[in-house]
């Protein structure tokens, strides 16, 4: 259960405060739900993403995680250049609790991650599509209650976008998601719920379908 | 993964993670980039010596000047790489907040254990060095070194802790801190000695504590040392703990700010 209450957010720009981007958004996520979040570019997806991730605090309000929620999946951010993929895949197991079974995780993650010697190189070196197949294989190397997911589906080339769809249906049938795609078959494919952003508030809809017409009805007028 | 993590162990273990993160950084990231840390203090203090003998200064304080010059500096670097590498710790690992088990604290922490760690290789290193060519570099008093080092240690560390708020809440504070930290080298009398400034204005003078800490280490080394009459260790403690005081109660009050982009 993720509870998300009167959560306002706006990003510091050089010239002061920026706009309001969430304006008093309200939700509570049941556990083992999927969702779906739509809604406009610029609507705020990605920020509330993130901020149900943690990876960003809200400027007014509050987000209670009563569960293991991951980070961002396939967010780069936590990488560092000059660190080989291995250095970075095991600071992460590090900060997760993983100590002692490092090497178990590190042969899950090369394996998952396909970039054979590469793993071995500095990830500035990387590619666009290597740095989304390590940072993928990153997520799922842990277990967590609900998993976040911003167009991550969208990564690498076909073949690792169908292995990543596969493994993807199966962390849906196992764990919650909250997605932001804009590809509404995706989102028709593994969401249950949806939640449609707009003007800085949040709607909430038991069925996605709804949310998708809530979307859609606002973008015709 | 573990279900019940309790906070301390999630924090020994996040602290293990930065240290080994930041060491493989600071030591490999470039070629060579360990030798860099051995050459900044070295080449500052051939340059000096150069200039010591050029005025044939033999003898500061009642001990040789080559010593003298070599142990100020490197308490001093002491004092400054921790203070400016924990300074600019929370901004250069911005993205690791992407991690919820990461605090701002921890990365200025770690970094300061880390640079203090470096800092105490290198010293062994130059004074082996300088050792060799015959130096008397083998200190009468090692535990008043030590616990003069620490002392300085724990300013960097206080100094980076508030710092490291103060830079992220108003970016211009950390200019203007880089700014000072060049005068704060000479009013620390690395380069001088303090006991030749007249009364009243060394009494200013050992307002700051870096100084008291750098005189501290060198009556460490030789006891002989004529040291500034007001030296005080406890002076040195009592700031550099006041100093920590202050820049964890910052971080405990701007800990989202500081995570927030």
């Amino acid at each position: 259960m993720i509870v998300v209450k009167d959560v306002h957010k706006r990003y510091m720009t050089d010239k002061g405060p920026g706009k309001w981007v969430l304006q008093g958004v309200s939700l509570s996520i049941p556990a083992n739900t999927n969702v779906g979040l739509v809604g406009k570019n610029g609507s705020g997806k990605s920020t509330l993403l993130r901020l149900i991730g943690g990876v960003d605090q809200p400027t007014r309000g509050v987000v209670e995680r009563n569960c293991r929620v991951s980070w961002p999946m396939g967010f780069g951010g936590g990488l560092q250049g000059s660190l080989t993929g291995r250095q970075n895949a095991k600071f992460v197991c590090r900060i997760h609790g993983h100590e002692h079974d490092i090497p178990e995780r590190l042969v899950y993650i090369q394996e998952f991650a396909e970039i054979g010697d590469a793993f071995d190189e500095p990830i500035k070196n990387y590619s666009s599509g290597m740095r989304s197949r390590l940072q993928f294989a990153l997520s799922l190397a842990f277990d967590f209650d609900v998993y976040i997911s911003d167009e991550v589906t969208a990564a690498g080339d076909a073949a690792f976008r169908r292995k990543a769809l596969n493994a993807f249906k199966e962390l849906a049938g196992r764990a919650g998601l909250i997605m932001v795609s804009h590809g509404e078959g995706i989102l028709k494919q593994f969401c249950t719920a949806g939640i449609w952003l707009d003007n800085g508030q949040a709607h909430w809809f038991d069925d996605i379908d709804d949310a998708l017409k809530a979307y859609k009805s606002s973008q015709t007028v | 993964m573990e279900l019940d993590r309790s906070p301390i162990s999630i924090t020994f273990s996040v602290w293990k993670a930065l240290f080994l993160r930041e060491s493989v950084h600071r030591l490999f990231s470039s070629r060579a980039a360990w030798a860099w840390l051995l050459l900044e203090p070295m080449v500052h203090v051939a340059f000096l010596m150069f200039i010591f003998g050029v005025i044939r200064l033999r003898v500061v304080g009642g001990i040789d000047t080559a010593v003298w010059i070599m142990v100020g500096m490197l308490a001093f670097f002491m004092f400054r790489r921790t203070g400016t590498q924990a300074m600019n710790a929370v901004g250069s690992n911005q993205a690791l907040f992407t991690y919820r088990q990461v605090k701002p604290v921890d990365t200025v922490l770690s970094r300061a254990a880390l640079e203090g760690f470096l800092m105490v290789l290198v010293a062994v290193a130059l004074c082996t060095g300088a050792g060799l060519v015959g130096l008397e570099v083998i200190p009468m008093d090692p535990l008043a070194v030590l616990e003069a080092f620490f002392g300085l240690w724990l300013l960097g560390l206080g100094f980076g802790l508030v710092t490291s708020v103060a830079q992220q809440l108003v970016p211009e504070l950390g200019k203007f801190v880089s700014l000072l930290m060049t005068p704060l080298y000479f009013l620390s009398g690395v380069i001088f000695p303090i006991y030749l400034v007249p009364q009243p204005f060394r009494d200013w003078l050992l307002l700051n504590p870096v100084a008291h800490g750098l005189e501290a280490v060198r009556l460490g080394f030789a006891p002989h040392y004529q040291a500034v009459p007001e030296l005080s260790i406890g002076y040195v403690y009592v700031f550099a703990l006041t100093a920590i005081f202050f820049g964890l109660a910052l971080h405990v009050r701007f800990a989202t700010r500081l995570a927030a982009k």
